[in-house]
């Protein structure tokens, strides 16, 4: 399918894009404020900066991620206060190593500007805690913990957070979960079900 | 001092007795079926006397692996299960997951859709409002308030119902604007709405604002301060009734509300009866923008855009021309597939701040899809508020976040 940019934007303002508002910071990793300053203060945990869609995504090691996003909130010129999300991504499929990437997305309320930060590391490598820093990382810490199986380090209460306490069936948003789960459910009263197609999403 | 009792060993009631009775610690369970949970969570609560000491919900009644589904459908199926999450407020969810589908394919619908997105967005925002208020005001005692909001939130169903043809799950928004002509009677409904609602509105509030009952249950409880207001990733009017001024609508502009002239209401005190003031006001701010995307929205010009694989194409035309009747069908068969990346995008929920961060591996199923739901992230802080709260403050408490379970467990 063809990948060229579709842009109907108003008439009035020709090449206006509705979500290139500017709020992402400059679009270029060397004019970045934020980048610069990493770049900078940590030079051996910087990866890459990466733009899409005006969006930047600033990639670190993991050992220095919570040093990092601590110094973007801290920093005078910076200051990225307000932690809007914080999740992960099983890049199982798309590539080899590291398999996982956790997702930080800040936000700078008196700057008005977003930054996304993230970092690769591997099944068991015990990820940084960012509830020092923000007390809202804990839910979602507690998520991403039930979700992908992540175990983060100095987290004080980690624990499934939307599935029971005693799932003992892995965690579900792995990309080699089966869909329908590892187990055959039998509904109540329908103890001898109609065999179900499944034709992806196999149990390995 | 000893009392005989006839049978049985004598109980010494002493006040030492006393004293360490009331300060021995309680767990109490509140819900999953409590009716001021709307919906179906747990708090488990532990009291002294009447006093909350800890409070420790628990999620997950209402999880249907809503991310897991999404990355097994194509993008234009997954519509239907965003109005699912948040289901009081559908259109804003479908708004919120269409504009991240629209940044990552990098297209952008014509304005009068987009006229006619905020128009929704803003409807949904008061029906959802209309909501919260009823049951919060129910919760904490005022029956009669809840009769009223229905009464008005009909009529935006109705509203929904003519432009979509449904009332609660709309699936209304489609990639680059919408494929159907609007109803030629839906500008009249809105404005007749919009001329009506301000007067029902000043009822709420002399039933409300100062009835001191109302007044007691809510001043001075559940007080955020503004620092950890900050810390526990607040967002919405939880954040703004402790007088942070941050409105996604405001603050990085999405749709045309940079167009729009509107205020941010702030609270000063942060407590329950600051948050209500806050959702009062932006009610009344939301009839001013959709008055002024009336005012401002072209009479006609096209709805959708033509000619892009990532649009279904008009409904009018798939029955009459070939070339339509092809794209309809690679486009609900094969589906689209927008190039590799990764778009974070952020709405103005009613609740809060609605994000949903989608990574593409250039397939027409998205790799991951991430609901950043604000009601999740608020619930956050009802343990900081409960703690040395009396055991009637809790339904005040998750009154005022304003959750909805459906977008909470996802």
């Amino acid at each position: 399918m063809a990948e060229e940019e579709h842009t109907g934007g108003p008439a009035d303002s020709p090449g206006r894009r509705i979500w290139d508002t500017g709020y992402w910071g400059p679009t270029v990793p060397e004019e970045h404020p934020a980048i610069q300053a990493v770049r900078e203060k940590f030079p051996e945990a910087y990866v890459d900066a990466v733009n899409f869609r005006d969006e930047m995504t600033l990639r670190v090691e993991l050992p220095a991620l919570r040093e990092v996003v601590g110094f973007l909130r801290d920093d005078p010129s910076l200051r990225y206060n307000l932690l809007s999300d914080l999740t992960a991504v099983d890049m199982l499929r798309l590539r080899d190593n590291p398999r996982f990437d956790v997702v930080v997305q800040l936000y700078s309320i008196p700057r008005r500007q977003r930054l996304r930060v993230k970092a690769g590391f591997n099944d068991g490598d015990p990820v940084p805690s960012m509830v020092p820093l923000y007390q809202g990382a804990n839910w979602l810490e507690r998520e991403a913990y039930d979700m992908f199986g992540i175990v983060f380090e100095g987290h004080p209460d980690l624990r499934r957070m939307l599935l029971p306490d005693d799932w003992d069936e892995g965690h579900p948003l792995r990309k080699d979960y089966p869909l329908r789960g590892y187990r055959e459910y039998v509904q109540p009263g329908f103890e001898n079900p109609a065999p179900r197609v499944r034709s992806r999403f196999r149990r390995p | 001092m000893s009392l005989e009792i006839t049978q049985g060993t004598p109980v010494e009631i002493s006040e030492e007795r006393a004293l360490t009775d009331s300060r021995r610690q309680m767990v109490l369970n509140m819900g999953p079926q409590h009716p001021s949970t709307h919906g179906v969570m747990r708090v488990v609560l532990t009291l002294e006397g009447e006093t909350i000491v800890d409070c420790d919900p628990v999620l997950g009644y209402l999880h249907r692996g809503v991310e897991k589904l999404g990355e097994t459908h194509r993008y234009s199926q997954f519509v239907p299960w965003t109005d699912r999450t948040d289901y009081v407020a559908a259109p804003s969810n479908n708004l919120g997951y269409i504009l991240a589908v629209e940044k990552l394919c990098g297209i952008e619908a014509p304005e009068r859709a987009t006229y006619w997105r905020m128009v929704m967005g803003e409807l949904a925002r008061l029906a959802s409002h209309l909501v919260w208020l009823g049951t919060h005001a129910l919760d904490i005692g005022a029956l009669s308030m809840s009769l009223y909001c229905f009464r008005e939130r009909e009529l935006i169903l109705d509203i929904f119902e003519t432009f979509c043809g449904a009332r609660l799950t709309t699936n209304m928004m489609e990639m680059g604007g919408f494929s159907r002509p609007i109803p030629e009677q839906l500008p009249g409904m809105v404005r007749d709405f919009c001329n009506v609602f301000p007067k029902m509105q000043a009822e709420y509030e002399t039933l409300l604002s100062s009835n001191p009952i109302w007044l007691s249950r809510t001043r001075g409880v559940g007080v955020i301060e503004p620092e950890a207001a900050i810390s526990y990733s607040l967002t919405g009017a939880c954040l703004r009734g402790s007088g942070i001024n941050y409105d996604v609508r405001k603050a990085t502009p999405y749709l045309y509300y940079d167009r729009m002239e509107f205020e941010v209401p702030l609270g000063t005190r942060g407590d329950v009866y600051d948050r209500y003031l806050v959702r009062m006001e932006e009610m009344r701010q939301s009839i001013s923008i959709i008055e002024q995307c009336m005012d401002q929205m072209p009479t006609d010009g096209p709805l959708a855009l033509t000619e892009s694989p990532y649009v279904i194409p008009e409904h009018d035309n798939v029955m009459k021309t070939a070339e339509d009747m092809q794209r309809h069908f690679i486009w609900v068969i094969k589906g689209f597939s927008p190039p590799k990346g990764e778009v974070y995008q952020a709405i103005e929920h009613s609740k809060g701040e609605l994000g949903y961060y989608l990574v593409s591996d250039g397939t027409p199923i998205p790799y991951r899809v991430r609901l950043r739901t604000p009601d999740f992230v608020n619930l956050q802080s009802l343990p900081y508020m409960a703690q040395g709260a009396a055991l009637a403050d809790v339904v005040a408490l998750i009154g005022t976040i304003d959750i909805v379970l459906g977008s909470v467990d996802r």
